[in-house]
């Protein structure tokens, strides 16, 4: 593995202060916005920002996650923290980092000129680049963990991801706030290229507690490529996620999948398309909301199969419990298919739970508590379930029901 | 003499506005086997739901006194930890519970009620493997999820492994025999008088005679319009399978 040059003597930009609605980027997103309609963005506005960068956290057992083997990249309000980090020598993949005043080195162009986008671009402190070389399968799971510990921080990030022809690798992605700061930002990129035969899965996982995260996600699929993204989202003020995912190679598998558990007025909105720009493809999508205690869900996905894509498979569905009066969820499903050979279906559901089941539930002799954790459990097992270590999967499931 | 366990005083009740049990009562000692008969809409499944706490029934007067405490406000969960059980007559689908994490959640509920520690995972096991024989219970479906995809006699069967681990002092089974053939109907029943001791109690909620070939009881009730209306030996379930229920109403002026 080869780690290139660590600098973070200067930052490109520092600013005391951001007053996001004055920054040149672009008009603020508003709800009349059809991408906005369901997300007001005023409790972000109204936070007045600095990106001044430091580190405050020591380890990060303080942020409730489960000790973590093996490769670990760690950010912290914007910065790589090789302190926390640990870039163990892993053959076939390459390691690059650029920060300070590399920066301005960032060949990327932002290929969506949306304002977050923009913010992402024009502000950003760290980008991550991993490169896992021609057929190599990396068995253990690569871990990249951004975190907001300061008050007021605004932390832009980018994290770029090529798997190479015939390679395979599993990330997981840990989105954190320290449950002592709040009004803190991560504003973050992913932008994964996969080449011919590679395969990627990617597990998100998104604590923030009284703090931001937007993440926008552009996934380039190759043929024959396999990507698979699995999204939970336990807390935070506002989370978004916005995932591109274009399909340009013939026999791809692509998946997305989610579980979102908002509570307590915090809203969480998960946006995806999927382009299926050739034909012989399939995709999945599976998102399940959980919304209680005046929580805010929204799912909006959008399958768009182009005009010669023929036999394209696409499933997109959305399921949705609300477990009280105040919780909301705003659903749209959308498929535009524009081939005339394709098996597509998309579909949403939101009810509660059954009072049956709770009553059956609780006639064994099972609290109304515990019930709804065992039913919301049931609820979400299917997606869940996709997480092959069960480590994890007791991980997540405790974090979100 | 033998102890009481349940009994039912004067008990009236109602769903959404609508008198179902109207004067009821029933006594039902340790060690005995009641069953319930009764023409439809009488009241019979109402009863077992009202026993076992189903809110959507509203108990307007009367009480239930379950071994020495008053249980009519009770939750249904703390009516299991005391020892009541309903076998459903519609078993409900919880679909993503495996049968097997739903038991062990009941179990340990109850344990931390009584400040027991929860039950070591060995020793579950065992007690499932135990019990899930008592009613022939396909291996397969302990862990597939409770009762989602379950056949109407599978369904009951794990009412009845339900009940064995649960081991409860009122086991009110309603309907057991419907919509099961005559073989699980043996082994359904077979269940049940394994679990029978002279510490417990059961309540056979039917419409036919044919359960109570296999679940002899002690004692047999006819319910018609929320109160009974006649309680007799086994001999009187025979007589209702001749003559139907009109000549009892006609019998008491209903």
């Amino acid at each position: 593995m080869i780690i290139k040059d660590l600098n973070h003597n200067s930052l490109h930009k520092e600013n005391s202060k951001f007053d996001l609605e004055a920054l040149n980027l672009g008009s603020f997103p508003n709800r009349k916005e059809e991408r906005w309609k369901y997300t007001p963005l005023r409790a972000l506005k109204k936070i007045n920002f600095h990106n001044q960068l430091n580190f405050k956290i020591e380890h990060l057992s303080s942020l409730g996650i489960p000790k973590i083997e093996g490769f670990l990249i760690v950010l912290e309000n914007g910065k790589f923290n090789s302190l926390l980090s640990n870039t163990i020598d892993l053959k076939g993949t390459e390691l690059s980092f650029l920060n300070g005043t590399n920066i301005a080195n960032n060949s990327d162009e932002p290929n969506h000129k949306d304002y977050f986008t923009n913010l992402n671009f024009s502000f950003l402190t760290e980008k991550v680049v991993l490169k896992i070389k021609p057929d190599v399968n990396i068995n253990q799971p690569i871990n990249f963990v951004n975190i907001i510990s300061d008050d007021n921080c605004i932390s832009n990030t980018q994290f770029n991801i090529d798997v190479f022809e015939n390679s395979k690798l599993h990330i997981r992605q840990y989105f954190l706030g320290s449950s002592n700061s709040k009004n803190g930002f991560i504003n973050h990129r992913n932008a994964v290229s996969l080449k011919s035969q590679s395969s990627l899965t990617i597990d998100k996982f998104q604590d923030l507690n009284q703090n931001f995260n937007f993440c926008n996600e552009f996934i380039d699929q190759e043929q024959e490529s396999k990507f698979i993204m699995n999204t939970f989202s336990a807390s935070g003020v506002i989370l978004r996620n916005d995932v591109f995912n274009n399909v340009n190679g013939k026999n791809c598998h692509s998946e997305l999948n989610g579980v979102f558990a908002p509570i307590e007025k915090q809203h969480f909105d998960n946006h995806t398309t999927i382009n299926h720009f050739v034909a012989d493809c399939k995709s999945f999508e599976n998102y399940k909301g959980v919304i209680k205690e005046s929580g805010v869900g929204v799912f909006n996905g959008k399958v768009i199969v182009h005009q010669d894509a023929q036999k394209i498979e696409a499933f997109q569905k959305n399921n949705n419990i609300l477990l009280d009066d105040e919780s909301k969820i705003y659903s749209k499903p959308e498929l535009e298919i524009y081939a005339d050979d394709v098996r597509c279906s998309h579909g949403s559901t939101t009810g509660r739970f059954d009072e049956e089941a709770l009553f059956y539930l609780r006639s064994r002799g099972i609290s109304v508590k515990k019930s709804l954790e065992l039913m919301t459990l049931g609820f979400i097992n299917e997606v869940i379930e996709k997480s092959t270590d069960s480590e994890y999967k007791e991980f997540i499931l405790n974090k979100i029901t | 003499m033998s102890e009481l366990l349940i009994e039912i005083k004067d008990l009236e009740c109602r769903i959404d506005n609508q008198k179902i049990l109207k004067g009821l009562n029933l006594k039902i000692n340790k060690g005995e086997v009641h069953a319930i008969m009764g023409p439809n809409g009488s009241g019979k499944s109402t009863l077992s739901s009202v026993l076992a706490g189903n809110d959507n029934y509203e108990v307007t007067s009367g009480s239930i006194n379950f071994l020495g405490e008053e249980i009519s406000e009770m939750s249904p969960e703390e009516r299991s930890w005391k020892g009541m059980f309903l076998a459903f007559q519609y078993p409900v689908e919880i679909p993503g519970v495996s049968n097997i994490n739903f038991l062990r959640t009941a179990l340990n509920e109850r344990n931390k009620y009584y400040g027991v520690d929860s039950i070591p995972a060995k020793d579950f096991l065992k007690m499932v493997a135990e019990k899930s024989e008592l009613v022939g219970l396909n291996n397969k479906l302990k862990n597939r999820s409770v009762n989602e995809g379950f056949s109407g006699g599978e369904k009951k069967r794990n009412e009845i492994f339900q009940m064995a681990m649960l081991d409860p002092k009122l086991s009110i089974l309603d309907e057991t025999d419907s919509g099961l053939d005559i073989d699980a109907l043996k082994i359904v029943a077979n269940g049940v008088n394994k679990l029978k001791s002279s510490e417990n109690a059961t309540v056979v909620i039917t419409h036919y005679q044919r359960l109570l070939d296999y679940i002899v009881p002690d004692f047999v009730h006819v319910l018609h319009e929320g109160k009974i209306i006649k309680s007799g030996d086994k001999s009187l379930a025979l007589e209702l399978e001749k003559k139907g229920y009109d000549w009892l109403k006609t019998d008491e002026n209903i």
